[in-house]
């Protein structure tokens, strides 16, 4: 659906994307994640036909994007990460403008778009003038907007900033709903949890480079070895703290996987390389040394950790 | 198959906004206050310079050309300020690059910008037939002098109006877009104004050197045909007296037979000349607009 082949943007000395590659396959919801100004946005925008890119190919459903920026309109819909309204201007209206933005007849824009509105929870508001609506319902509405020619892709720019948590989960389900159906999407998210719960793959975007990318399970697998260990042990028998500390550590540096010890206040976290099967080997062959385990779990694999991690963050 | 007529759907629904909005209402009533105001004022003096003989019907007429000037003043105020957020109240509601997203061209969006502005002054126009009409009923104007005042404060809009688009495609605070549609249209004005000045004086110096009895015009008056407001001025001479803009050339020196032609034709070249400064403008502004999408967002 989305091929995007050496992709280069720059703004005046800044270089925003260098040389991006990407691949998204239809029916996928695409996650994208990435620190500020790591280009995102800019990958989005000329996408959309926003804007022009310095070099490079973006490819949608086979047509490009770079040199036929008209052709790409009918074939991409824009949800920008900021909706703006129009005041005096009723849900209906708003739908009927941008459908009439298309070339769509009255009859037919009301048509797509009481079944929209419905998808979006909205059916029931569509005589209410838009700047009264919640900016979750404002999110919702724009995404309906931008489906209103049906298009291939949907690229939403952080749908989610700004919205409160039940706005957010609405969203989401609406969002599900559309993946659901076939379509495909690009969304970019600050709220790396939610990305993960939707998104059937990721990208990790950095200072213009995508640096990861691909199925959310297969980059969580990837990670899952650098996960860490949080561990308590009753370590009495020792003349003092810091012999048993001394003989702990010792003790899991031995151990197959383990990269690193350090000491927290209460606990002992180790940066453990293996999978969930060596971690309970590690455990076996402490307990195997009479060490009194009291507690032994391993951190939660999620988005955040890695994106941390990914992009030189990751948690001590 | 025949291609069905569609309304600019950016004209479309700025006209449905426009029409709700609450400002439209105290305009159009400020506007016909103001244009009243003036007639029971012109009236009242006529009243009292006529005395026991009452009112001297025929000098009415003038109020065609007092309430026409003021319109093209009102016109020339209004419409920056209904064009100056056009294109930069989208950019501040970030609706433009949604807009820019559809298949509507960006010279489709400045040419809506325009329509929405223009049917507004429309609407103003329209609303001030009754009162306009007194100088009709009163001064005895035809209704072609009505019609022909309507056509050139259309003009007077579309160019305005074209100046205010380009204007709020250019900067991004709508107070600033009024401002320098202001200035554009001032400049405009003065610089043709000192080229004739200048050129007229230069012709004057030459024939004393020369010791000619004319000077020889030619074609120094044309650089005025730029001027928006020539084309009313001319209309405003011809509609009040037998007079015209050529006739006042003519007067102040010797014109070739070629020359005389073009002067001759004033109204309708002058209208083109600007209707394509206009079109230039609008143009200009497409270009900006389109130029949004290579700007780095902060």
């Amino acid at each position: 659906m989305l091929e995007i082949q050496n992709l280069t943007k720059r703004y005046g000395k800044f270089l925003a994307l260098d040389n991006l590659n990407l691949h998204i396959d239809k029916g996928e919801i695409f996650g994208f994640v990435g620190p500020n100004g790591a280009g995102k946005t800019t990958t989005m925008r000329i996408t959309c036909g926003l804007l022009k890119a310095t070099s490079g190919t973006v490819l949608v459903d086979g047509v490009n994007a770079i040199t036929n920026p008209e052709d790409i309109k009918r074939k991409v819909g824009y949800v920008p990460d900021f909706f703006g309204v129009y005041d005096n201007l009723k849900v209906m209206e708003y739908m009927e403008f941008y459908g009439s933005m298309y070339g769509m007849s009255k009859e037919d824009v009301d048509e797509i778009a009481e079944g929209l509105l419905e998808l979006v929870n909205l059916s029931d508001k569509k005589d209410v003038f838009v700047d009264t609506l919640s900016r979750g319902m404002k999110q919702r509405l724009c995404v309906a907007r931008a489906l209103i020619h049906n298009p291939d892709l949907l690229v939403l720019d952080e749908p989610n900033s700004g919205l409160d948590p039940r706005a957010r989960f609405e969203m989401k389900e609406v969002l599900k709903n559309l993946g659901a159906m076939g379509k495909t999407i690009i969304i970019s998210s600050h709220i790396l949890p939610e990305l993960s719960e939707m998104c059937t793959s990721i990208g990790i975007m950095e200072k213009g480079h995508l640096i990861a990318s691909g199925k959310v399970d297969e980059i969580m697998q990837k990670s899952k070895g650098s996960q860490p260990i949080h561990m308590r042990a009753i370590m009495d028998g020792y003349d003092t703290e810091e012999d048993g500390r001394e003989f702990l550590s010792t003790l899991l540096r031995e151990q197959p996987n383990v990269e690193k010890v350090t000491y927290t206040e209460d606990e002992v976290l180790i940066a453990f390389n293996g999978n969930d099967a060596e971690a309970a080997n590690l455990l076996k062959g402490l307990v195997e040394r009479n060490v009194l385990v009291s507690n032994f779990y391993r951190e939660k694999e999620d988005l955040e950790s890695l994106f941390l991690e990914i992009t030189g963050g990751a948690k001590e | 198959m025949k291609k069905k007529f569609r309304i600019n759907p950016i004209m479309k629904k700025d006209m449905m906004v426009g029409a709700r909005s609450i400002k439209m209402s105290f305009a159009i009533m400020g506007i016909n206050a103001f244009l009243t105001l003036i007639v029971l004022f012109v009236m009242a003096t006529n009243s009292m310079v006529g005395g026991m003989s009452g009112y001297d019907y025929s000098s009415l007429s003038y109020l065609f050309l007092a309430l026409g000037c003021v319109e093209c003043g009102l016109l020339s105020l209004i419409v920056p300020i209904i064009t100056s957020g056009s294109i930069s109240g989208e950019r501040e509601r970030q609706t433009l690059d949604i807009m820019l997203t559809t298949p509507v061209s960006p010279f489709s969006i400045a040419l809506g910008k325009l329509g929405s502005a223009m049917m507004v002054v429309m609407m103003y126009m329209i609303t001030s037939i009754p009162v306009m009409a007194i100088a009709f009923v009163l001064g005895g104007m035809s209704w072609w002098a009505l019609l022909g005042l309507f056509g050139m404060l259309l003009y007077l809009g579309v160019y305005v109006g074209s100046v205010g688009v380009f204007c709020s495609s250019v900067v991004k605070k709508s107070v600033m877009a009024t401002i320098l549609t202001i200035v554009i249209g001032v400049a405009i004005i003065t610089i043709t104004f000192v080229i004739l000045t200048v050129g007229l004086g230069v012709k004057s110096y030459e024939a004393t050197l020369n010791n000619a009895n004319n000077i020889t015009v030619g074609a120094t008056p044309m650089i005025m045909m730029l001027n928006p407001y020539s084309p009313l001025v001319d209309f405003f001479i011809r509609t009040m007296s037998s007079y015209s803009l050529y006739d006042l050339i003519k007067e102040t020196g010797t014109l070739s037979a070629g020359y005389s032609k073009i002067y001759q034709a004033w109204i309708p070249i002058s209208l083109v000349l600007n209707l394509l400064v206009s079109f230039g403008f609008l143009k200009l502004a497409a270009r900006n607009i389109a130029v949004t999408r290579n700007k780095r967002r902060k």
